[in-house]
């Protein structure tokens, strides 16, 4: 009886860590808020797409490649962003079903500001160890509400370098005007 | 000297002998039943339980393995594709074998020839090249949109005062 439990244990232990320190945020609670928005951002890459859309990034394009770097290890990207029409679309509780997620085992704030202007922006990372296990980016404004969430290791500084980079359409999403004093 | 004696135990037999016979028929074997000495112990049946519960609980394990992955992977949320304007995407020549243009038939020649290189790109169907272009696509868009938080984060706590950030602040 003694083995049995032991071997149980040793079996499953591995299993019940992996599965406590999942980065993964469920964000399906969001899914009632496409209705109400005016534009939906809604991206779910699991592993196995960003294996197979990796193998379409170019080496040759520095863009691309500077992507397919930091895909490297990456095992989900998840997105979900609303933008509204008139304010107050969304409730806390909407937030909250989020923002509780992030404050489980493993999960640090690193940053979060407060702007009338932008709103709320949190960045939280997952951290196993010395490593980054995870990211979540949260931004909520009056008219806006932003969750990012990179399953698996990412390097923040060549995240940020993407800005600006990718030859892709803007999203939309205003900037704050470039001020003397931001220099 | 009559031998028969020696052979069949016939005729008349040698007094040696006789006193030969005597004196080994002490030693001749004595039918009796076996007797089992008590001192002996007896022999323990291997128990194969400690077995049996390693090989159940692998099996247990591995069922739970399988059908926790199937169940996953029925769960498994299918990749919607982002609503926005499909930005232009590059068309690239990819697991695409070029046009082949009329020309002259050739001369089969034998020779030595190094053999080609296999393209890099992958071989993949149409619906998977789709599938992955799509990916791609939603690759680079949520990639532009966590860069453009970060970078306003970063803009943020540049310009805001030290009192708005609450920062490095552990959770859970």
């Amino acid at each position: 009886m003694k083995i049995l439990l032991i071997s149980l244990l040793l079996i499953f232990a591995p299993a019940i860590v992996t599965k406590a320190q999942d980065s993964r945020i469920q964000m399906s609670s969001l899914d009632h808020l496409v209705a109400k928005a005016s534009q939906t951002i809604d991206v779910n890459i699991d592993e196995r797409l960003i294996r197979i859309s990796a193998k379409f990034l170019s080496n040759d394009d520095p863009d691309e490649k500077r992507v397919k770097e930091l895909v490297n290890g990456i095992k989900g990207i998840y997105v979900k962003s609303f933008e509204f029409a008139n304010d107050g679309e969304y409730s806390p509780a909407d937030v909250e079903s989020v923002r509780a997620q992030l404050r489980g085992p493993g999960w640090t704030r690193l940053v979060g500001v407060t702007s009338k202007k932008d709103g709320n922006l949190e960045v939280y990372l997952l951290l196993e160890g010395e490593k980054v296990g995870g990211m979540a980016v949260l931004h909520t404004d009056d008219r806006e509400l932003t969750v990012v969430n990179i399953v698996g290791p990412v390097d923040l500084d060549k995240l940020a370098a993407l800005d600006g980079h990718l030859g892709i359409p803007d999203l939309g999403i205003e900037k704050p005007k470039a001020k003397k004093d931001e220099q | 000297m009559n031998e028969d004696y020696l052979w069949d135990k016939s005729g008349e037999p040698d007094p040696e002998i006789q006193q030969l016979e005597e004196i080994l028929g002490t030693l001749r074997y004595q039918p009796k039943p076996f007797e089992m000495p008590r001192d002996v112990p007896a022999p323990r049946r291997r128990s194969y339980f400690p077995l049996l519960a390693i090989a159940a609980t692998l099996l247990v394990a591995l069922l739970a393995g399988g059908i926790w992955l199937r169940v996953r992977t029925r769960n498994e949320p299918q990749p919607q594709y982002v609503q926005l304007p499909a930005p232009p995407v590059e068309e690239k020549p990819i697991a695409r074998e070029p046009e082949k243009t009329p020309t002259a038939p050739k001369q089969s020649v034998a020779a030595n020839r190094v053999p080609r290189k296999r393209s890099s790109a992958p071989v993949l169907s149409t619906r998977e090249r789709e599938e992955a272009l799509a990916a791609k696509q939603q690759l680079m868009i949520a990639f532009r949109l966590a860069s453009e938080k970060l970078n306003l984060v970063h803009k943020r706590t540049q310009s805001t005062s030290p009192n708005q950030i609450k920062n490095q602040h552990r959770v859970g």
